[in-house]
């Protein structure tokens, strides 16, 4: 005898198609983000490079009203690609990437390690893979705001300024080199801070982790530079690598005397690497050994 | 009647560690019981049976299709886990509503079902505290509302009793009784006996990864009655009472205590003994402090049926 001839009345309500079932994941992850003291604050304070940079664009179409300011030196208002590279890989802007990373992505899988809550989301109709996906999703929402958006602003706003699109003739290919870019710095991150926040139960423990890994890959790969007089030891730099990688997509000279490609292969040999411990590390149930 | 859930030699180890050894049953429609002490492989049975990890050998089927990688099948199962799953900072509403947008319902949807298993649960009053601020049983129920607020067919509740007082305890059973009344299959784990007894007759024995029995719970009764239960009686006069007792057949053992007062009795059936407890008391005037049964729990009867 079946369950509904015994009289159970199941919900006859209609499934909505879940053709994004990672989404509920990502929602949650950016509701308790902003949910965080001073994030609204400091996140703010992280789109002023966005806003200086915009401000240049307007004043490198007005150059004759803001004649009185430059005494000469304009030259750093030529809105080209390397006005775009600038932007993208200065070191203000990665830092502070990093320190979105520390608010937004420590605790995102190390929370619901800590909370047990990993059984209840698999108990559910929610692939590993969806929920690896709604996870990184809140890393690309909050990177793609002081990235691809700005970078794509800067595109637009310099065509309103100019009133011609004699800019976009010059440099096609530049929205593709922002969005190749965006998607870079931001996927690379994200595998990153999933990878130290799966390994850590406490979310203070993860933010020191991706703030300090960060920072000190930059001091050693800077000391050994030093010792050996090597710049291949800029590989073992975070932020080196996506320089490095960044001035090839903006079409200008690399920073450091290495193939480029060197540098890619590192940022694609750690996100490899993130994939294959995050796939051990997130389960439904712990794993006795 | 047709079984929901299927297990055909289902085996588990976690490395060297044995979790579950060819386990072949059939859980019908209604309420099963789980029982066995801890550490006996019933919350990896309930997780292979909920597709949370993948056997090493045989197959779990619910509702005769296959449980792992089967994701439009979790729907139709909610599982209340052992472990507390909580985010303290949320509250009891944004908890349950989280978990309601995993299987893709619409907004009115998910108030309307939260607001049910919150109102079934008794939480409704409380639903807007954080859940940080809950007490162990309001947590408990929380965990009870998640896994039914989705109206799933089958229900697996892990431990759903453990650390609750007895009021607690008595509103968890009555809603998990209520809901068999519904036309579920709902599978209840615990080590505690009574527990089980409460909810269903229908008992899966597991123990050491193996189950040991499965049917009607008078049978696991029957065998608690033959197994010789040890009895601690504290009272004002223990050899009198002692003298009284040797009379009958019943008891096979007595033994004073290294405590002054303490009477140990050993029997054999449990019912015959407690019966004639109280006129012995009355009769000879003895005063009683304290009856317990030191060894009346699930491990001494496993002990005893496995032969240690």
């Amino acid at each position: 005898m079946t369950i509904k001839e015994r009289g159970y009345a199941h919900w006859d309500g209609e499934l909505q198609d879940g053709r994004f079932p990672w989404w509920p994941i990502t929602r949650i992850g950016i509701r308790l983000t902003f949910k965080r003291k001073f994030f609204k604050f400091f996140f703010g304070f992280t789109l002023i490079p966005a806003l200086v940079w915009l401000v240049g664009i307007y004043v490198s179409e007005r150059l004759e009203d803001f004649k009185f300011m430059m005494e000469g030196e304009t030259d750093f208002l030529n809105v080209n690609p390397l006005y775009f590279k600038t932007y993208f890989t200065n070191d203000f802007l990665l830092f502070m990437v990093v320190m979105i990373l520390v608010f937004c992505g420590a605790g995102l899988i190390a929370d619901d390690l800590r909370h047990n809550a990993l059984q209840l989301y698999f108990a559910r109709p929610l692939k590993k893979r969806d929920y690896l996906t709604g996870k990184a999703a809140v890393i690309f929402f909050f990177l793609f705001i002081v990235t691809l958006i700005p970078g794509i602003v800067f595109i637009l706003f310099k065509l309103i300024f100019a009133g011609n699109f004699q800019f976009f003739a010059s440099y096609p290919w530049l929205i593709l080199s922002v969005i190749a870019y965006s998607v870079l710095i931001t996927t690379f991150f994200a595998f990153y801070t999933l990878l130290l926040s799966s390994i850590g139960k406490n979310r203070r423990y993860v933010s020191i982790l991706i703030f300090g890994v960060y920072i000190f890959s930059d001091i050693f790969s800077a000391i050994f530079k030093e010792i050996f007089r090597s710049h291949y030891f800029y590989l073992l730099s975070i932020k080196s690598n996506l320089q490095q990688v960044g001035a090839v997509l903006f079409d200008q000279r690399t920073p450091w005397n290495i193939p480029w490609y060197y540098s890619l292969t590192v940022i694609i040999a750690i996100c490899l690497f993130s994939a294959y411990i995050l796939k051990q590390r997130v389960r439904g149930v712990e794993i006795i050994k | 009647m047709t079984a929901i859930i299927q297990t055909q030699n289902l085996s588990k180890w976690y490395g060297n560690v044995l979790g579950l050894s060819d386990v072949t049953l059939e859980i019908e429609q209604g309420i099963t019981g789980i029982l066995g002490p801890n550490g006996a492989g019933k919350s990896t049975f309930l997780k292979l049976i909920t597709g949370q990890i993948k056997s090493n050998i045989g197959s779990v089927t619910i509702m005769g299709q296959p449980v792992w990688n089967n994701y439009p099948q979790f729907s139709e199962i909610g599982f209340c886990p052992e472990q507390d799953s909580f985010y303290g900072e949320m509250t009891g509403w944004q908890f349950l509503t989280s978990l309601l947008r995993l299987y893709h319902l619409s907004s009115t949807e998910i108030e309307k079902k939260a607001d049910k298993a919150l109102e079934i649960v008794e939480l409704s009053e409380d639903k807007n505290r954080a859940v940080r601020s809950y007490s162990r049983g309001m947590r408990q129920r929380l965990k009870v509302a998640q896994s039914i607020a989705h109206d799933p067919k089958i229900i697996i509740l892990d431990e759903p009793l453990n650390g609750l007082d007895p009021l607690g305890r008595r509103k968890i059973i009555r809603l998990i009784k209520e809901y068999k009344g519904e036309g579920r299959t709902i599978v209840v784990s615990s080590h505690v006996l009574p527990e089980i007894e409460a909810m269903t007759n229908q008992i899966i024995l597991i123990h050491q990864g193996k189950i040991f029995a499965q049917g009607d719970i008078h049978y696991i009764r029957d065998l608690i009655e033959t197994h010789p239960h040890i009895i601690s009686i504290r009272c004002s006069d223990p050899r009198q009472l002692a003298q009284k007792f040797i009379h009958h057949d019943f008891v096979l053992k007595v033994n004073f205590g290294l405590k002054k007062g303490v009477l140990l009795v050993e029997t054999n059936s449990r019912d015959k003994f407690f019966g004639l407890l109280p006129s012995l008391f009355v009769e000879n005037q003895i005063e009683v402090e304290e009856i317990t049964s030191p060894d009346d729990n699930l491990q001494a009867v496993f002990d005893y049926l496995i032969g240690k």
